[in-house]
């Protein structure tokens, strides 16, 4: 599936992936492929990735690599939004 | 004829303010091509709020996010006035300052205050009004943080209604060349046209009035660093135009200088030859 991570100033991440674990505000969950159509809002936490990803050099620094090999992304707030296998995060 | 040494210094004074013009046109194409990147860059995400928004909004009925949304009797108005820090880009600042002069007039009767983001807006707008804040700051660091929390403080005097409308007065960019001053109703929500078949069949975690709640704050947030953004690269852009005009009119006038240095350098060898025959038509008599 298709995830795409933008923030107020640029496109942070886009590109395929297999799993997506994002804090919603009820508590964190998991997405993978041919999830329901989700619409959400997210708390301060971890968004963590799994897949073989490429991140953009210039944005590099603001991901780290999780204990399982997953890439974890810090948020403050956001809202998700997952449809016919694509995910776009507003990350604040 | 003009003294020749005159002319010569003119023509150095010229000179160098040219270089100086067009120094500064390089510079604003510069950050020109910086501030239109970052236009760029923010697009998604507020094409993607805007939208997931209007579908929820849409679908609501308009119960929710009411604080926002709240049509109150206007006796107080804000006005936004986003300028820049320098001045030297044309007509720029005047054209925003002249436009907070029309909604002056427009809300004659009523109280009109100004918030200024940009020393220029400051400084002239204080001499008339009641300017409540100067955040010429966030140029230095033009964050989506910084703006975030400018329209953080104006969410609160809405929302605790110290005032009833706040207006948004930017230069909007079309190309390097053209602003377009924009008026933008800030506060209270213009209800958006959307199309109710986006979110027909989510999951929503929390329900849906709570995450439009919590949306219209992020996109407030969004709409105003977007009209700084536009702003400062309408700066830039009409910076760069400003100095080129410069720089061309300063080149014909260096060109006009140099014509009337020459014609007087070749009067003065005239005269010179006129002398030199003069005398020796005399020695031969």
């Amino acid at each position: 599936m298709y995830l795409e991570i933008v923030s107020p100033e640029a496109t942070l991440f886009s590109g395929e992936v297999s799993s997506v674990t994002v804090p919603g505000v009820n508590g964190e969950f998991q997405m993978l492929q041919n999830h329901a159509p989700v619409l959400s809002l997210l708390q301060a936490g971890d968004v963590k990735i799994q897949g073989d990803l490429k991140i953009d050099e210039d944005f590099q620094h603001k991901f780290t690599i999780g204990n399982n090999g997953e890439t974890i992304l810090a948020i403050s707030s956001g809202t998700i939004e997952m449809k016919a296998n694509k995910i776009i995060v507003l990350a604040d | 004829m003009a003294n020749l040494k005159e002319i010569r210094n003119r023509i150095a004074s010229v000179s160098s303010t040219m270089q100086i013009t067009s120094a500064m046109k390089m510079v604003s194409a510069a950050k020109l091509k910086k501030a239109q990147d970052a236009i760029t860059a923010m697009r998604p995400y507020s094409d993607k709020l805007t939208e997931l928004l209007q579908g929820l909004s849409a679908s609501l009925d308009g119960e929710a996010g009411s604080k926002f949304t709240d049509n109150r009797v206007v006796h107080k108005v804000l006005v936004v006035a986003i300028t820049s820090n320098r001045g030297l880009c044309g007509a720029f600042n005047t054209n925003i300052l002249k436009q907070c002069a029309v909604l002056s007039a427009k809300y004659e009767g009523k109280q009109v205050d100004f918030m200024a983001i940009g020393k220029k807006a400051n400084d002239i707008l204080a001499k008339k009004s009641a300017v409540i804040a100067n955040h010429s700051d966030i140029y230095e660091d033009l964050t989506f943080e910084n703006a975030a929390k400018i329209a953080e403080d104006l969410m609160l005097k809405f929302t605790s209604g110290e005032y009833d409308k706040i207006e948004l007065v930017y230069n909007k960019f079309k190309n390097a060349a053209t602003q377009i001053v924009m008026t933008e109703q800030f506060l209270p929500l213009v209800p958006v046209e959307g199309d109710t078949s986006v979110a027909s069949d989510y999951i929503f975690e929390p329900s849906k009035p709570e995450i439009v709640e919590q949306l219209i704050p992020k996109s407030l947030k969004t709409q105003l660093f977007k009209g700084i953004r536009d702003s400062f690269a309408s700066e830039h852009g009409a910076r760069m135009t400003a100095m080129h005009k410069a720089t061309d009119n300063a080149t014909e006038l260096r060109d006009q200088l140099k014509l009337t240095y020459n014609k007087a350098r070749q009067a003065a060898i005239t005269n010179e030859i006129l002398e030199i025959v003069g005398g020796a038509e005399a020695l031969n008599n």
